[in-house]
């Protein structure tokens, strides 16, 4: 159990890195779902698997509801950055995660006892990279991916302090709401870039 | 047979939603529906009796108030119904304004969707578990808002951003809460339960540093569909808000907080009323105004020991009307006039004289214009914060001046004449069936200001549910 939940909390980090460093949603897809399939490993550690499931059933869901909109979107533009953007985005990453391994210790002791610091650390990642994510972009995609790791963080936390059906099942629900107005901004902007082209065409 | 309150203002309004998306294209009848649907939730609740036994033949029906879902439960209780009439009756206010033009065609079925949403927030146990479903209702809201504009996004999606934050900081405070009930009073974990909570609450309604989504969103997207948000979200969520104060001792009687939340109020009254006041733009002074609203309301919540409480209640009614009206009115400006810049509407008292009586009226009320619905609310309020010795109330006297001042300005603009009107009588453009609301409202708003009693004081009832704060 404790190999697993090392795996996958490196696992996090690998792909919260990836969410948070690179721009390319082929990229963000695929971290996404690996962040999910993490997530789901750390709340089995508190939940059965039976329940837990349902956690990287919609998680996966969303991805593909994501990645698959974007990938029909035609001018879904690819990432064309800076090395020096993306070494500051890497650097801000590894701030988060060296400020998290200074204070879940602290959190552990004087607020969430019960809780496995793997699983809390997991969480806490998630959560911190994704707000810096939220910071430090605007592309709606991105900021919808960055809602649902921050969702997946709470939940992986969550987790292992309580245990209802009503409340994964309203979870799901939001999670799969996010991807749909995710799906809706994409569209969205990406009707609005095509007009904007055919007008400057003319 | 038993049916169940839930069903009747949670699930109906849910199917009706369903039949209005299905039939979206068909507007008058999404109109009559949505409308008559509200209204007569709305008057159901009104007029429920605290124990109702149907018998049709040998059908006999029996109304409780709860619904078992996946194990918890959700509740319509007896003593929430005149605030679930109150809410239901001005949904059909707003779905009845759906068929102005530009309104979004998904805002009838969103509007239904939202309200049942949030009635089940306020009755669901455990009572955390409405954070999710106002979640629910925020994703829901998305939809309706968007317009063309890229403003308009980056303003929707901080919105969905700060809401989705919110959710998860209330459900650990709530998880935490468990647990602080039974801790010495100086645990500093009672501290930062309180933080997480308060933090919750800040982004929930829009509180300094959080609201910079709602001028946004507010000069982005519909008139109509924007009064709606600014209405519905808060009003539930400071109503959910009760319920903390209600189940936990220490933060009932926690002085500090209660100061923190009154500083919090009349700060969001004072930065308000500034911005409102220096606004160019009128969707914009909107949204800024709806924060001094915000403030009102938790300066209401800070003197609950002196009645607060019943202020807070006492100030929706009148607060709802007048956003109605404000973003009525909005809505045909923004029809009339190419633009909703306060320049841009010069000389529009002249054409639609009854429009922009109804604009200044709205903003007015809303304002604290005695005679008007909102000012022996707001009078109470700002005696009582004068009262309390602090400089509260100069401050906030001082914030609520901010719309005042913006409608001033407003009214200069709006009747100065165009340069080729200067030597002609108005030239009056409006129709019957575009003023007829404003009149009808107009009155409304004046009589509840005349004898506000009767008309905003019955909403204070719902307080029975909550006995700790009577």
């Amino acid at each position: 159990m404790q190999a697993l939940s090392t795996f996958a909390f490196v696992l996090i980090v690998i792909a919260a890195m990836m969410i948070l460093i690179f721009r390319d949603w082929r990229i963000n897809a695929a971290a996404l779902a690996l962040q999910y399939l993490a997530a789901f490993a750390l709340v089995t550690l508190s939940w059965p698997i039976g329940l837990a499931i349902v956690k990287l059933i919609a998680g996966w869901m969303a991805t593909a509801v994501i990645a698959l909109t974007c990938l029909r979107q035609k001018n879904a533009r690819d990432s064309s950055e800076s090395g020096a953007s993306l070494v500051f985005r890497g650097l801000a990453g590894l701030l988060i995660i060296l400020l998290i391994f200074i204070l879940t210790p602290t959190l552990q002791a004087q607020v969430f006892r019960q809780v496995d610091l793997l699983i809390l650390q997991g969480g806490l990642m998630l959560l911190g990279m994704s707000l810096m994510q939220l910071g430090t972009n605007s592309e709606p995609y991105l900021i919808v991916i960055s809602l649902l790791s921050f969702l997946a963080g709470f939940e992986v936390i969550h987790a292992a302090l309580e245990l209802s059906t009503l409340l994964t099942g309203l979870l799901v629900v939001v999670n799969l709401g996010l991807a749909l107005v995710g799906v809706y901004f994409i569209i969205k902007v990406g009707e609005s870039g095509e007009t904007s082209k055919e007008e400057g065409d003319v | 047979m038993t049916l169940s309150t839930p069903m009747v203002w949670i699930i109906l309004p849910l199917v009706v939603a369903a039949v209005c998306l299905v039939l979206n294209k068909r507007r008058v009848f999404g109109i009559i529906l949505t409308s008559v649907t509200a209204f007569g939730l709305a008057l159901l609740a009104a007029f429920f009796p605290e124990e109702l036994v149907l018998s049709i033949g040998p059908l006999t029906l029996a109304f409780e108030e709860s619904l078992g879902i996946l194990g918890r439960r959700i509740t319509v209780a007896y003593e929430m119904l005149p605030f679930i009439a109150f809410i239901f009756g001005m949904l059909g206010l707003w779905g009845f304004s759906s068929n102005l033009p530009g309104v979004p065609s998904t805002f009838r079925p969103i509007g239904l969707i939202m309200t049942a949403s949030l009635t089940a927030a306020m009755g669901v146990e455990p009572f955390l578990y409405a954070a999710l479903l106002i979640e629910t209702a925020v994703l829901v809201s998305i939809p309706m808002l968007a317009s063309s504009e890229q403003e308009s996004h980056r303003g929707i999606l901080r919105y969905l951003s700060l809401m989705t934050i919110a959710m998860p900081l209330i459900l650990i405070a709530g998880w935490l809460l468990t647990g602080v009930v039974i801790l010495p009073p100086e645990s500093p974990l009672i501290g930062q339960t309180a933080m997480l909570l308060g933090l919750g609450f800040a982004l929930w309604l829009a509180v300094f540093p959080f609201h910079s989504w709602v001028p946004m969103v507010s000069q982005g997207s519909h008139p109509t569909v924007v009064s709606f948000l600014l209405f519905i979200l808060p009003t539930i969520i400071l109503v959910f808000g009760l319920n903390f104060l209600n189940r936990y001792a220490f933060l009932r009687t926690s002085e500090e907080i209660f100061n923190i939340i009154r500083i919090v109020g009349t700060m969001m009254i004072v930065f308000g009323g500034v911005w409102t006041a220096l606004q160019d733009h009128l969707k914009r002074a909107f949204g800024f105004a709806a924060l001094v609203e915000t403030g009102f309301s938790l300066l209401a919540i800070g003197f609950s020991a002196e009645g607060g409480l019943r202020w807070m209640l006492m100030l929706f009614p009148a607060r709802a009307l007048g956003y109605w009206l404000w973003g009525y009115a909005l809505t045909r400006f923004e029809h009339h006039c190419d633009s909703l810049e306060i320049r841009a509407v010069k000389g529009c008292a002249r054409r639609y004289p009854l429009l922009s009586l109804g604009l200044l009226l709205a903003q007015l009320s809303i304002a604290g214009l005695p005679l008007l619905a909102s000012f022996p609310i707001k009078i109470a309020l700002l005696t009582q914060a004068a009262e309390s010795g602090s400089s509260l109330g100069i401050w906030s006297f001082i914030g609520s001046l901010g719309l005042f001042l913006f409608s001033i300005r407003l009214l200069l603009n709006m009747v100065m004449p165009l340069d080729d009107e200067i030597e002609r009588l108005w030239p009056v453009l409006e129709k019957t069936s575009e003023y007829l609301p404003v009149l009808v409202i107009g009155v409304i708003l004046v009589m509840i200001g005349l004898i506000p009693d009767t008309f905003l004081a019955w909403l204070t009832d719902i307080l029975t549910a909550f006995p700790q704060l009577q």
